[in-house]
């Protein structure tokens, strides 16, 4: 056994010189990570604020004034314009660039006193779906409202939706991106640097040096893992700490059920890249993969930005597939909730049933490429 | 010219070679798309949902049946009380809790406003704001026809007593489907990935090969090498666009309503951009996977402040001012727009004239780069 250890320690040496002499990889491992949480930090912004909107106003009157205020003042709009008749609504649309334009009709003034009232129509671009829908939702309030106040008329309101906000009472978009930022660049940083490991040696001729001396496989794979594995330990760290100092997001749950699972699902990421690895033979062809099969499934099939309970069910089957969509699930109930172990053994005995399979299969492609 | 032409004929004899590269850039990525395509969905769907309702009267029923039956939620069963609403939302088992007060009906009753706790998961900001929004419509809605039916009795309707009618009219996207917005988009990044990636995949591979070396010797002036270079990536990137395009219209029935002719216009101001990134990264960096690892790292931030899926409008000013030099904004605001909504190039001139600039700067500072390197 101590034996074993020394030869895992030797590979882990010769794995830490690569890292250490290549100074500009290095580099963007632990600069990616700071940038991308204060890019993120700043950018990420879920709430809809200005829409520009324009106002085709044929009635001219205080009634229509008052709208135009209104609308002016929320904040969710600003009225870039006030115009007269609009001949071409969608070139209007093309060229100005709104995305809104409310029609108030020209006998506006003498219809809104009249029973059935004036119809008013607005006119949405669709074309940003998401944007579309909240202002299609907002339009009313923010048209009959104002109106209702200038006609001194109270709004029957039978029933009041009051919301509270769990787990994160001021929507603020650092508790959103940082649990998903965390899992992004830990998936990124371990599947990328493990996934040129070994094809490296390939291409380089030393493979068969490290296969004909006295080593058992799983020392090799152990001895490569490590090194890496503490390198996106660290970066993991970097995510909590910035997340921390600068956007004030804390764990409130268990920082050390935070940090097991970290390295579970590490080791999860690092076997994947050393299946990679063991698969190609090109470390440019190594390195692509990984970027193909992290980056972007990460991004929009673990529920990080998009839900995956609005996908199709194929999808969702999918999803259940990725490690990341369970590890996603963990840290943010971790860092939000604050729950333990008794509430996510589900997820973290999927996690752990997936890093044995991935560790196997890479051993077991290892011996064969050996 | 000739020298040009052998370039290009090289170059494409190398790709041929290469035939794992190639289908690496191109499958994976167009199955993606079409995979992607599903995902990128903006509609929130299927949110569980638990009601616990502690006045138990006719009215809070008629409620609960309105929002358990709607299709946007999955009803997750009734909560006994308020502990077990937020137990089930500690334990995930619901994203939305509601609480209907005691007092519920006999507010309703007495024409004052009743009162309805929701609880939101707050972990998604985003989807958790868009379901509580269609909660609260469901719920308004609800309420104005138990207005209306208490207006009806005394011989009134509900038009009579507000003064308008607000008729939302939805264009260019009436179902608002988010595919539609989506995968315009998704075209963009292909056209990036590819031409960026493989454009410095090629000078990289010749290096290491020491072929680089080799086409130095020759007469060819360094100018000419990285138009030999650039033209055949060029050529995929558009093969590329219109397999998307194609894609987007008979796979995914979005309506293409402007003018091809536009479209290819932008990708070759764009084309010029991304292929002097790959080929200026690919001569600064000195091992593959540093210019990998540069041109993946430029791209992913050129992705995020592209309003691909984070609108720019809504980040701060200074980040609004930041993307003005990237030349993906540009080029994904006028493939959506152009089709969208047709638009031309009457509309989009000023996203032209900036790709423009960025384009001649970049590919400048490519050719200057490279010179350098092989010189």
């Amino acid at each position: 056994m101590p034996n074993t250890l020394s030869r895992i320690g030797a590979i882990m040496r010769k794995e830490s010189l690569h890292i250490v002499r290549d100074p500009q990889t290095l580099f963007i491992v632990i600069a990616m990570p700071a940038v991308m949480m204060f890019i993120f930090g700043y950018a990420f912004t879920t709430d809809v604020r200005d829409v520009a909107v324009a106002v085709q106003d044929l009635s001219r009157s205080t009634e229509s004034g008052a709208i135009v205020r209104s609308i002016d003042a929320s904040t969710m709009f600003r009225v870039a314009a006030v115009e007269g008749p609009i001949a071409d609504p969608l070139e209007y649309f093309r060229t100005n660039r709104v995305k809104a334009i409310v029609c108030i009709p020209s006998d506006f003034a003498a219809a809104i006193r009249r029973p059935g009232g004036a119809a008013v129509q607005v006119l949405v671009d669709g074309s940003d779906s998401n944007l579309g829908n909240m202002i299609r939702n907002a339009a009313e309030a923010a048209i009959l409202d104002p109106l209702l106040r200038v006609l001194n008329i109270t709004r029957p309101d039978p029933v009041l939706v009051h919301q509270h906000v769990l787990y994160n009472p001021h929507q603020r978009s650092a508790f959103f991106f940082v649990p998903g930022l965390m899992v992004l660049i830990l998936s990124m940083m371990s599947a990328l640097l493990t996934s040129v490991a070994l094809v490296r040696e390939k291409e380089m001729g030393t493979m068969a040096q490290l296969v004909v001396s006295p080593l058992h496989s799983f020392e090799i794979i152990a001895g490569k893992l490590v090194p890496f594995m503490i390198l996106a330990a660290v970066d993991g760290a970097l995510v909590l700490f910035i997340g921390r100092v600068a956007f004030g997001v804390q764990v409130s749950g268990s920082m050390l059920l935070l940090a097991s699972v970290s390295v579970l699902y590490i080791v999860v990421m690092l076997s994947f890249g050393l299946l990679i690895s063991s698969i190609t033979n090109r470390q440019l062809h190594a390195m692509f993969i990984a970027i193909i099969v992290t980056l972007l499934p990460i991004i929009m099939l673990t529920g990080y930005v998009f839900p995956v309970a609005s996908m199709p069910a194929p999808l969702r089957w999918l999803s259940a597939t990725i490690p990341a969509t369970y590890f996603l699930q963990i840290v943010r109930a971790i860092i939000l909730k604050g729950v333990g172990a008794d509430v996510l053994w589900m997820p973290i005995s999927v996690l752990t049933v997936q890093a044995i399979i991935l560790i196997a299969a890479s051993i077991k492609r290892f011996r064969m490429v050996a | 010219m000739r020298r040009l032409r052998i370039l290009i004929w090289k170059e494409f004899r190398q790709l041929h070679n290469d035939p794992i590269a190639v289908r690496l850039m191109i499958f994976p990525v167009l199955v993606q798309m079409l995979v992607l395509g599903y995902a990128v969905t903006t509609e929130v769907r299927n949110t569980p949902i638990t009601i616990c309702d502690r006045s138990n009267t006719p009215q809070s029923r008629s409620l609960v049946g309105t929002i358990a039956g709607n299709a946007l939620f999955v009803f997750k069963g009734m909560a006994a009380t308020e502990e077990d609403v937020r137990a089930r939302l500690d334990d995930g088992h619901a994203r939305i809790g509601i609480v209907i007060s005691p007092d519920f009906a006999t507010a309703i009753g007495q024409g004052r406003a009743a009162d309805i706790e929701m609880l939101v998961d707050g972990q998604d900001a985003n989807s958790s704001n868009v379901a509580g929004g269609y909660v609260r419509a469901i719920v308004q809605g609800w309420a104005k026809q138990v207005y209306a039916r208490k207006l009806e009795a005394q011989g009134l309707s509900i038009d009579d007593v507000l003064p308008a009618r607000v008729q939302p009219v939805i264009l260019f996207n009436p179902l608002l489907k988010s595919t539609w917005f989506m995968v315009p988009a998704m075209a963009v990044l292909l056209v990036t990935m590819v031409t960026a990636l493989l454009t410095g995949f090629s000078i990289v591979r010749e290096r290491e090969a020491g072929t680089l070396e080799q086409l130095m010797v020759t007469p060819l002036e360094s100018a000419e090498l990285v138009i030999g270079k650039s033209i055949p990536f060029m050529l995929i990137g558009f093969v590329e666009l219109c397999a998307v395009l194609l894609v987007a219209k008979v796979w995914f029935m979005i309506p293409f309503r402007g003018n091809y002719l536009t479209i290819f216009l932008f990708a070759f101001i764009y084309m010029f951009s991304s292929i002097g990134l790959g080929i200026l990264v690919s001569s600064i960096a000195r091992t593959p996977h540093q210019a990998l690892y540069f041109t993946w790292f430029i791209l992913i931030f050129f992705v995020l402040l592209s309003g691909f899926f984070l609108p720019l409008e809504n980040m701060p000013h200074w980040i609004q001012q930041f993307t003005r030099i990237n030349p993906l904004r540009y080029f994904m605001f006028a493939v959506r727009e152009v089709f969208l909504k047709g638009s031309g190039i009457g509309e989009l001139w000023r996203e032209a004239a900036a790709m423009l600039v960025i384009g001649c700067v970049v590919y400048s500072m490519a050719m200057v780069s490279f010179k350098r390197r092989i010189g």
